[in-house]
């Protein structure tokens, strides 16, 4: 077995790109004291999203715009069931995935005519890649760094931004505390809803840059179901880092990791190949495992020091 | 039951139903807005269900394992666990039933094959859902995401067993060998009206759950841990317990759905992806508003708009897949409290005022 491991790491950026957007997405309603699985179906409805504003506009940067809306659009129709609505958000969530899966083929076929993907049809625009001009010379390192996409740095910078948005602004202060408290938030003249429709907003905004990178970098079309459980796994990602954003985004890599492995396993060993599929999905669970374990000693923890200075 | 609950209740069947209602008008909207040929596709989505004694067997034979996923997720969301593992089990308690009867070989009578089996079915969804229910229990990792996570897992295991352990290699497409004829179910009518023997599992199991729910002290405490888990706790039942159990029961209930489906609609294991009765059986469970007894009506009706969307798809314009679309809006309308919520409390409002105006009209009486 020979493994070109400068390739892979690189392929394992790319993979985490998606994951990391869904991280985001996930964390910052997290901290908005929303478990939003609903990101699943919006990166699906992104991704066809990106490549259908694509096509009919001709433009790539349409695309991308588009992505980001249709994020944005499926963001709100989840916000206005559950905090409008008052439906609970785990069945919201549920349904409007599933609604997803279907629609998204539904307005495919409307559109293309076809039914597994839209590569026959819709002319296929890719984000450009990056070439650092003295990095990519640098042996290792320049190959791993040099010629990720555009969408990849966004996803570092996104990383920061997010950062930055709910530790040093007040709309930031302002969704920690709803999600910390909400009834505290309300008695300090917090409008509990427009912070959850806020969350939902900028939730949308990363979902459609995950979608985007899946349809118009990754590969260069639509195909169904191609968001494969991105969402949950970021779910999964910003939970392992409790919803903080750098962690999060390092445990998205560690995702993609997990993927990339998946993959060059498959071409590599004559393991069966069902087994290396499961990956990825058996990462997620022993990750949410391990989380919850070691949050649950640390409660433990606390509780038996207080028991402790309260005796001492 | 007192003028507000009778009113509550009321409200909530007209609710359900203008949810419908609405969630239909939109599937007639979009037929009507994308075919080149409206009205005759409408009609064929509204009657073709109805148009011969096949597609009427077939909505029966589509709602058996409706019915029974829709009474396994009854369980999860009683107590308001949204477990999705039902999805995945289905799967794999076929895949496990058709295992088992191969190994048992022809030579096993058919009773005695059939409880073995039925059985098999049930153990492996008790098994499988023990699994986000103790990872949710021991480590507070979310249900929701184990169980789908799992279910994407499950499918390739279920595709691996029959690939190396069942597959018949006589056969041009991937399949495991054919069940022996003691482990399958037997129609119960040789006519074009075709219903499955598997319509007695789904009364049994509807009757079954029904009389857990509502006549044992179990079903009393999952009802109320999943209406209000503090009050439970503080009665001094354990909500956790509880809601573990009830997980357990409704994972082997969906691999009873699993063998009931795998035993009388197949001959052959050919799943190669999870079939969607899990998500389906929600949207029932939703439907019918947790309630076992009313399952059976949720489950014709979503067979009925089922066999509609493949009336409509087989003309070929239209994929039957905008009828997820629609699934998606029945589960949000009938979910969301605040739909129609106006109208409930107005009512409330005025049979209260008639009430406290005969009140003073009485006292008035007897005064003078």
């Amino acid at each position: 077995m020979s493994i070109d491991w400068v390739a892979f790491i690189a392929d394992a950026i790319r993979l985490a790109t998606p994951i990391v957007f869904a991280a985001l997405a996930a964390l910052i309603c997290r901290q908005a004291g929303m478990f939003n699985m609903g990101i699943e179906g919006m990166i699906l409805w992104s991704a066809l999203g990106a490549v259908a504003f694509a096509h009919y506009s001709g433009s790539m940067w349409v695309g991308l715009l588009g992505a980001v809306l249709v994020g944005l659009g499926s963001g709100m129709i989840i916000a206005f069931a559950s905090i409008t609505g008052k439906a609970d958000l785990y069945l919201t969530c549920i349904a409007s995935n599933l609604a997803a899966t279907g629609g998204t083929l539904f307005v495919m076929f409307v559109l293309t005519g076809e039914r597994a993907n839209t590569a026959s049809v819709f002319r296929s625009y890719q984000i450009p890649n990056i070439d650092i001009p003295v990095i990519k010379d640098i042996p290792i390192i320049g190959k791993i760094i040099s010629g990720q996409s555009l969408l990849t740095w966004i996803a570092v910078l996104s990383v920061f931004l997010v950062w930055v948005l709910l530790k040093k602004t007040k709309l930031g202060l302002r969704i920690r505390a709803v999600g910390e408290n909400p009834h505290a938030a309300e008695s300090v003249g917090i409008s509990v809803p427009k912070v959850g429709y806020v969350s939902f907003g900028i939730c949308g905004i990363m979902s459609g840059l995950s979608g985007a990178f899946l349809s118009m970098s990754f590969v260069t079309f639509f195909m169904k179901g191609m968001s494969n459980g991105r969402g949950y796994i970021g779910l999964s990602a910003q939970n392992m880092a409790n919803g903080e954003p750098v962690g999060s985004a390092l445990a998205g890599l560690l995702f993609g990791f997990s993927q990339e492995l998946s993959t060059t396993m498959k071409n590599q060993t004559n393991f069966p190949t069902e087994f290396l599929e499961m990956i990825p999905y058996a990462a997620t669970i022993l990750a949410l495992g391990i989380t919850g374990m070691v949050a649950i000693r640390k409660r433990k923890k606390i509780e038996q020091g207080q028991t402790n200075t309260k005796e001492g | 039951m007192s003028k507000t609950q009778r009113i509550e209740t009321t409200m909530e069947v007209v609710r359900t139903l203008v949810g419908l209602l609405i969630a239909y008008g939109v599937a007639l909207v979009i037929l009507f807005a994308i075919s080149d040929d409206p009205v005759y596709i409408v009609k064929q989505f509204i009657l073709g269900p109805f148009s011969s004694p096949r597609r009427i067997g077939s909505i029966i034979n589509l709602a058996i394992p409706f019915t029974i996923c829709g009474l396994s997720m009854c369980f999860m969301y009683a107590v308001n666990r949204f477990n999705l593992v039902a999805e995945g089990i289905f799967m794999l308690s076929g895949c496990m039933v058709t295992f088992t009867a191969l190994k048992l070989g022809g030579d096993v009578p058919a009773a005695v094959m059939l409880s073995i089996l039925f059985v098999v079915g049930a153990v492996t969804g008790v098994a499988v859902a023990f699994i986000p229910a103790i990872m949710e229990r021991k480590f507070n990792a979310n249900v929701v995401v184990v169980s789908l996570m799992l279910n994407s897992i499950i499918a390739y295991l279920a595709t691996w067993i029959m690939r190396y352990y069942m597959k018949d290699n006589t056969i041009a497409y991937i399949a495991s060998q054919e069940l022996p004829a003691s482990a399958q179910m037997p129609r119960l009518f040789k006519t074009s009206f075709r219903i499955q023997s598997g319509i007695f599992v789904a009364v049994i199991c509807v009757i079954v759950v029904a009389l857990l729910f509502y006549k044992t002290s179990f079903g009393w405490k999952m009802r109320l841990v999943g209406e209000n888990p503090e009050f439970a706790t503080a009665v001094g039942l354990s909500a956790v317990g509880v809601s573990f159990a009830a997980q357990l029961i409704g994972g082997g209930v969906a691999g009873i759905a699993g063998a009931t489906e795998m035993l009388s609609n197949y001959t052959r294991f050919q799943w190669t992806a999870t079939t969607g009765h899990g998500f389906d059986g929600l949207l029932v469970a939703v439907l019918a508003k947790k309630n076992p007894a009313l399952v059976p009506i949720g489950a014709l009706f979503l067979a009925y708009v089922r066999i509609g969307a493949d009336v409509v798809n087989s003309t070929g314009d239209i994929p039957k897949e905008f009828i997820t679309v629609i699934q998606g809006i029945i589960i949000l309308l009938v979910a969301a409290e605040s739909f129609m919520s106006g109208t409930k409390n107005k009512m409330i409002f005025k049979a209260a005022e008639k009430e406290k105006a005969e009140k003073e009209k009485q006292e008035a009486n007897t005064a003078a």
